[in-house]
């Protein structure tokens, strides 16, 4: 689903972000980007919906060479791929509704369709009855689910996620994290960038560390400091907190 | 037809359109500004091209005769005239009927009850088939018997239309340089909107709008802001030549205006069209700037 072969970013002030990234994520799995602050994440993820293009190395997205797209192409792609953010990046004039409605408008979609997966996204992130609100109206998980339901509108194969749960406290954090397993299980490739320990060690999936834009750890079921932590201190309870703690999940990983 | 699409695309550029009332005013103004000097431009260059052309036709060379010459005389001079196939017609003016017709012309500019004696000769009044051939005409019966002198007002007439040109050409410099400054203020309202959505443009290029799309209120927005500026800029126009035309015609009685030359359906459809163009234009190039970085 997605494959990266010897991926390098050098930024046009000279930053070095990505330095030869080799990375595969298979179809319907659902992977943690994790490290320091200003380790390569947010970049990695913006070669994957062509923000940027790599300045090495080649990026196939469900079998698109993405860093050879024409310009033209790039809308075709970012249907198939959603995107989510820690700041929600919702329209603050338009309700809950409109948000979700209008990723499907602004591609010409018939307003048909827009009257079928609208209400069928806010029934997925649970929020149909907020459909009239405003952004400012909801809480912070409220409107993490709204962006997740626009994200999610064209029906992608793959969602990416930075920070989603960045601005959100440990409940609303809970709540989105379990979404995001929900959707997972419908079938959709799910990519996570997180600086948040507590979640990625209870859902024990598959991790990939960056460190100075290198992956220097990629450990399936694995914790934020790797398991070479886990057998070192032996103090991070992680199985206890597994997905099954979620009520979903259980026998995935 | 999908009318949930197009109330959306409607909502849209009217949102943007009511954003910032006082900047779109600025603009339609401009266009209305710019849109007005260009049709007074070009409405006085029709009218002028059409009273030249006119003004040359109705040249006549008058053939004043030596005092004396008698009736048979005069009119055998006539028929010879006449004869030469480059000439249209010819008529006899007397004395007395030249001094009438004098006088009508120069009603109300000049007290006629001045003129005791008649001071004019007899006189032929020659018209040319093309205006072309006035010059070699006026010389061939200059040399005839009984011609005392021959005059007509070509040079002058063609001295006019030549500053005339020179004048239009000047215009039409004033002018590029209005619709370019035009362009540049409707590029900046489009602009400031733009600005004023660089979230809601960012957000549809992440879920997949394509540019041509992203454009499209943008450019309806110039659009509009050139119609309507072109509208008020017509409307103006219509009113000056309304007041002012029939002024002219009784304030230059020997201009041959009469108010129906340019083609003012013609005229206005151009005017609403570089309007909408100026427009467009202008605001494709303010778009097309923010969505390429
Ligand atoms: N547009 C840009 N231009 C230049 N340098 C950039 C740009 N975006 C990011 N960088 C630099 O690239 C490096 C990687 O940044 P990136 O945002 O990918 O890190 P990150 O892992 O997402 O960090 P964080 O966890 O803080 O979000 C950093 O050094 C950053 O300063
Ligand atoms: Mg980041």
């Amino acid at each position: 689903m997605i494959s990266l072969r010897g991926v390098s970013l050098t930024y046009p002030n000279g930053t070095e972000a990505l330095d030869g990234i080799d990375l595969d994520i298979q179809k319907g799995s659902f992977v943690f980007l994790v490290g320091h602050s200003g380790t390569g994440k947010s970049s990695l993820l913006r070669l994957l919906y062509r923000e940027s293009v790599p300045t090495r190395g080649t990026v196939v997205v469900d079998g698109v060479r993405v860093e050879r797209l024409r310009r033209s192409r790039v809308p075709q792609l970012r249907r198939s791929v959603g995107v989510v953010f820690q700041d929600f990046k919702l329209l603050l004039d338009k309700t809950v509704w409109e948000n979700v409605a209008f990723a499907l408008q602004v591609t010409g979609a018939r307003t048909r369709d827009v009257m079928r997966q609208v209400p069928r996204v806010l029934d997925l992130v649970g929020l149909p009855h907020k459909s009239r609100m405003f952004p400012s109206e909801l809480s912070g998980g409220e409107q993490q689910r709204t962006a997740i339901a626009r994200a999610l509108v064209h029906n992608p194969k793959i969602l990416l996620c930075d920070e989603p749960t960045g601005n959100l406290d440990p409940s609303n954090t809970t709540e989105i994290m379990e979404l995001l397993l929900r959707i997972n299980l419908k079938g959709t490739t799910v990519v996570v960038a997180t600086h948040n320990q507590a979640v990625v060690d209870r859902m024990r999936r598959r991790v990939v560390r960056l460190d100075a834009g290198r992956i220097v750890a990629d450990e399936e079921r694995g914790l934020y400091f790797g398991n070479e932590a886990l057998r070192a201190t032996g103090t991070t309870g992680a199985p206890a907190l597994g997905p099954s703690a979620f009520g979903v999940g259980r026998g995935l990983g | 037809m999908d009318w949930g699409k197009v109330r959306f695309f409607w909502g849209e550029v009217w949102r943007n359109f009511t954003r910032n009332a006082a900047m779109q005013l600025t603009a339609i103004g401009t266009v209305t500004v710019t849109v007005v000097l260009l049709g007074g431009f070009l409405y006085v260059r029709t009218t002028l091209a059409a009273v030249g052309d006119d003004m040359l036709h109705r040249i006549e060379i008058s053939v004043f005769l030596k005092d004396g010459t008698t009736a048979q005389a005069a009119q055998a001079l006539r028929s010879r005239i006449a004869h030469d196939h480059r000439v249209a017609s010819v008529t006899f003016i007397s004395k007395a009927e030249g001094l009438r017709q004098m006088r009508q012309q120069l009603k109300g500019q000049m007290d006629t009850s001045l003129l005791t004696s008649n001071p004019l000769p007899d006189a032929l009044r020659v018209k040319a088939g093309r205006p072309d051939d006035v010059p070699a005409v006026a010389a061939h019966i200059a040399k005839l018997p009984d011609v005392a002198t021959v005059s007509y007002a070509q040079d002058a007439v063609q001295r006019a239309l030549r500053v005339g040109e020179v004048l239009a050409r000047i215009g039409l410099g004033v002018v590029a340089l209005l619709v370019f400054v035009a362009a540049i203020i409707i590029s900046n309202t489009i602009r400031l909107t733009v600005f004023a959505r660089r979230r809601e443009i960012a957000i549809m290029q992440l879920v997949g709008a394509t540019n041509t799309y992203i454009r499209m209120p943008f450019i309806c927005e110039g659009i509009i802001e050139g119609v309507l500026g072109a509208l008020v800029a017509i409307g103006l126009l219509a009113a000056a030549e309304h007041q002012l035309i029939p002024k002219l015609i009784t304030a230059l009685p020997f201009v041959p205006l009469n108010g129906n030359s340019a083609n003012e359906a013609l005229l206005a459809l151009e005017l609403l069209a570089t309007g909408a163009a100026v427009g467009a234009v202008a605001s494709w190039f303010s778009v097309g700037r923010y969505l390429r970085t």
